[in-house]
Order: structure tokens, then sequence, then C-alpha cells
């Protein structure tokens, strides 16, 4: 029992992360009704680049790592913005799709040509704490990655609902057209919306190579498969459903990965999201129309 | 000079001439009437003006300047303002909500800063909106959805909202579609009230009770032409006008 209750919570902790992801499709589909595939692997690109810092400064702390990544993210975000969305036509579904597709290949590829295709270490902070409850324990630097997911989540549920931005950003998901005649620039949301998904990507790369201690270019695909999952799970375009998607698959996993072992744990993650799509395919919080 | 005139506009659609060669001129004031039966190119003119769309060939001018590749964000700046057949709200947003994104125009916006008019919160836009929602009988459910108002309401809200853009020019989108015969009333009322404040409109409607008690002028458009123009009384009595509407199948 001991033993479940365990993995549990180190899978919830460590499912945050997968929030993130799950929130950065999620988001980009709420807002303009199209699939980012490059989103996990610009997310782990930007965690690469936050250690760039250490080649500049030899010994600078790990959260200065972690800001960079946060920023490069956020740059990354509006490359793919521009490469993928910017100047393709926007009303051909599959041209997007595919760009993204080709931003997912190149961006794994630069990581892979750079690092020679080894993983690298990764900063991270508080991985020599640990909070005991008699057995049972709670991982410091786990700790701090829910903490700094929970964070952006928080940040950015108040960009959300509590800004202009925000505001022009949901009055863009729900009725383009009329977002267009109430003189929102469309194209500037949706470049905002890019950056901001990257920032979150960036520091979510981050979190995920501080909780493992490495990053290898062998995250990508199962990272975007795991987003994916989570979107899905959650209902397409809907954060909070997101958010608790995160945890739940994360906290699911390792479960099974503490009972049926690493190898057949994402079998039964795919297991999961069949039991969705046939039980409650609009996903846990399915957004209501009002698109038409 | 007119405030709105349309030259030689044309729009098609492949093989279809939804509009051909429309002339129009709505003067600065007025509560100009679009008739026509179904699929004439009245709601085709109306996405021309508000950019929905480009033209085939013609010239649309505004306040003497062609609104010719201007892009549809940028019309509203010029004092361009809609509502829609099919209402297009903001569903998920609650209704004052709704008019603040209006409000949030590019000249609202012109005054702040990069963060003031990304970041900047809501304080001091609900007492801005407030007379609006009054005007449009709302004010007691500013809190509420908009996807959760009666049919009626979304209808208030959504010509709310153009108001909220402090438009010269509102096209109204036959915004008395699926109403009864009160509500009508009430919208004829606030169609004479915001002409009565300097608003020109431009009205497609099937509704005869109201666009014959508010126009002061009508142009009746048949297969994208337009077949007669002239006051209320006059469009009434007009030959070409009846065989177009009872000619081949009642409309």
């Amino acid at each position: 029992m001991l033993d479940f209750f365990q993995s549990l919570s180190d899978g919830v902790l460590f499912g945050s992360t997968y929030a993130l992801i799950g929130i950065g499709f999620t988001l980009v589909f709420g807002v303009m009704h199209k699939l980012n595939l490059s989103y996990a692997a610009a997310s782990v690109g930007g965690a690469y680049c936050g250690l760039l810092v250490l080649q500049v400064f030899a010994g600078a702390p790990p959260v200065v790592v972690f800001f960079c990544a946060f920023l490069a993210g956020g740059l990354l975000g509006w490359l793919v913005y521009l490469t993928c969305f910017h100047f393709i036509p926007i009303s051909n579904p599959l041209a997007t799709l595919m760009a993204t597709v080709g931003m997912l290949l190149l961006i794994d590829e630069i990581i892979v040509h750079l690092t020679a295709g080894m993983p690298v270490g990764y900063p991270a902070m508080f991985d020599d704490v640990m909070l005991r409850m008699g057995e049972f324990t709670v991982r410091g630097d786990l700790l701090m990655v829910f903490a700094v997911s929970m964070l952006c989540m928080g940040g950015l549920l108040a960009l959300l609902y509590k800004t202009r931005l925000g505001l022009a950003t949901r009055a863009v998901s729900q009725q383009t057209v009329a977002a267009l005649l109430c003189g929102i620039r469309v194209g500037q949301v949706n470049a905002m919306t890019f950056v901001i998904t990257g920032l979150l990507g960036g520091i979510a790369g981050a979190m995920i190579g501080a909780s493992v201690g490495t990053l290898s270019p062998l995250l990508t695909t199962p990272l975007t498969t795991k987003g994916l999952i989570v979107t899905v799970i959650g209902g397409l375009g809907s954060v909070p459903g997101a958010i608790i998607a995160g945890l739940l698959v994360g906290g699911f996993e390792n479960v099974l990965q503490q009972y049926r072992g690493v190898t057949e744990r994402d079998l039964y993650v795919m297991l999961l999201l069949f039991v969705f799509l046939v039980f409650r395919p609009g996903g846990l919080f399915a957004p209501k129309g009002g698109r038409d | 000079m007119a405030l709105l005139e349309l030259k030689a506009v044309s729009r098609h659609f492949g093989g279809v001439r939804a509009v051909d060669g429309l002339d129009l001129s709505v003067e600065q004031g007025q509560v100009f009437g679009l008739l026509g039966p179904n699929g004439s190119g009245k709601r085709t003119t109306v996405n021309l003006v508000s950019g929905l769309f480009p033209l085939s060939s013609g010239s649309v001018t505004f306040q003497g300047n062609s609104l010719d590749g201007l892009a549809t964000h940028l019309r509203l700046q010029t004092g361009i303002a809609r509502t829609f057949q099919n209402i297009r709200l903001f569903g998920q947003l609650s209704v004052w909500q709704n008019l603040w994104v209006a409000q949030n125009s590019p000249q609202d916006r012109a005054r702040h800063g990069f963060f003031a008019r990304w970041l900047g919160g809501q304080s001091g836009a609900r007492e801005e909106i407030l007379p609006l929602l009054e005007f449009s009988g709302l004010a007691h459910k500013q809190d509420e959805l908009a996807s959760n108002l009666s049919f009626g309401e979304q209808r208030r809200l959504e010509l709310a909202r153009a108001m909220a853009t402090r438009p010269k020019l509102l096209l109204l989108d036959e915004p008395a579609a699926g109403m009864n015969s009160e509500e009508v009333g009430q919208l004829r009322e606030r169609i004479l009230s915001l002409r009565g404040s300097g608003v020109t409109i431009l009205l497609v409607e099937h509704v005869m009770e109201l666009v014959m008690g508010v126009t002061d002028c009508i142009a009746v458009l048949n297969f994208g032409q337009k077949i007669a123009e002239g006051t209320p009384a006059e469009i009434q009595a007009n030959p070409a006008v009846r065989k177009a509407y009872l000619g081949g199948e009642t409309a």
C-alpha cells in the first residue's frame, strides 16, 4: 500500500510537467484550432538552450539555467509561429500540420547533431532534500518541479482571466470573425499565444531535465505523445482539463511502472487514452460550443 | 457627400455573381434599408463593407476614403460596426466582457503602452460599459455568460457590442430574425434612438413591419443588382419590387 501511495505521489508531482506540455498543445488548439506538433520538441529545445548559460558562465546557479530555458522556449515558440503558421496558408489545415511535423524533426535533428546524441546532465535544485513522513518520502527536487509548474499555471490562468490579452485570446478562440470585427488583430493574438505556450514549454523542459537529471534527444517523441494524450484526456482546448489530465497521467503511469515495470507502463497509458476515447471522447472538460 | 458610397461593386463566387455592379449611397444620419429576396446579394454587400472578403471589382468609400484593401480589424477604427444574422457572441465570456472586448478598441489601446494595453486589468472598464448595458436592458445580467442568455437578449447584446465600438455606421444583418412582435417593437425604438444620436444605419431585414417603420430610404436588390430605390412608400408601390418578391414564388 505504501508503495502505491509513494509512486502515486511521485508520479503526480512529475505529472505537473505533462500538464504544462498539455497546456501548450491545448491553448494553441483552442485559439487557432490547429495542432502544433513541434511543441514538445521546442520545449526540450528550450531546456537545452538553458544549458548554454553554463557554457558562458560555468557554475551559474540552476535557477539561472531554468530562467534561460523559459526565455528560450518563448523565443522558439515565436519562431515556430513564424515558420509554421504565419507564412503558411492558414485555411489549409494540412499545410500547417505538416510544417509543425517538419519543425519537430528539425529541432530533434539539431539537438542530436549538437550533442552527438548523448544525454547531457541537467542541474537540479533541492535534490539533496528529502521530506520524510515515516516510510513515506517526498523528493525535494520533485516538489520544486511541482511548485514551479503550478506557479506557471497560476500565472497563465491569471493572464487568461484577468488581463486584456487573455480576454482577446479567449474572444479569438470563441468567435474569430467577431473578434476581428471588434478590432482585435487576430494574427498578433495568435503570435502571443505561441510565445506564451513557448515560455511554459521552456520551463516544462527545464523541469523535466531537473527531475530526471539528464536531457536526451530521446525525450521528444514520448513527450509529444504524452502531451497529446494529456490534451485529449483533458478535452481539446481546455486549460483546466490539461492540468488535471497531466497530473492524472503522471500518477497513473508511475503507479503502473511500480507494478508492471517501465517497459509496460506506456501500454497502460495508451489504454487509458483508449478508454477515454470510447467512453468520454470529449475529454474531462470538453469546452462547450461557441464557435461556428 | 455620402457617408458610404458603393460604386459598381461586384463580387463573384466562381461563376455566381452575388453582387453585380451595385451602386449605393448612404447619407449621414440615414436609416437605409436593403431589401431583396433570399440570395439577392444583401448579405454579401454587408460582408463586403465590413471587409470579410474582398471586392471582385468596383470601389467602396467611407467618409470619402477608399476602404479597398483595408484589413478587417482596422475597419472598426474608421467607424464601421456590424451585427450578424446568426448571432456571433463570445459565448463563454460574460455579458459585460463581451462589451469590454469591443470597447477595447484601437483608439483606446493607442493611449496605453504595450504592457498596459495587453496586461492591463479590468478596473474602470465596467463603469464605462454600464450605460450601454442599461440602453440594452441587460444591466441586471452583466455577469451572466453570453451563451446562457435568451435569444432576444443575445440579439440585444450583439447590438450593444457593435455600439461599444462607437460606430459612425452600423450594419445590421437581419436584427429582427426570430423575434416576436413585441421584441420587434423594442428593436424599432432602439434603432430610432440610435438614429437620434447620429448613427447611420444600413439595415438588411425581411420583417417589413420594421423596415417600413424605421427606414428613410430603401434599395431593393435582385440577383445582385439594384432594381429599385426610394422611400418606403415608393418601394411599396413599385411594380418591379412586387414582381421580384411575388413573381416566382411567394417569399
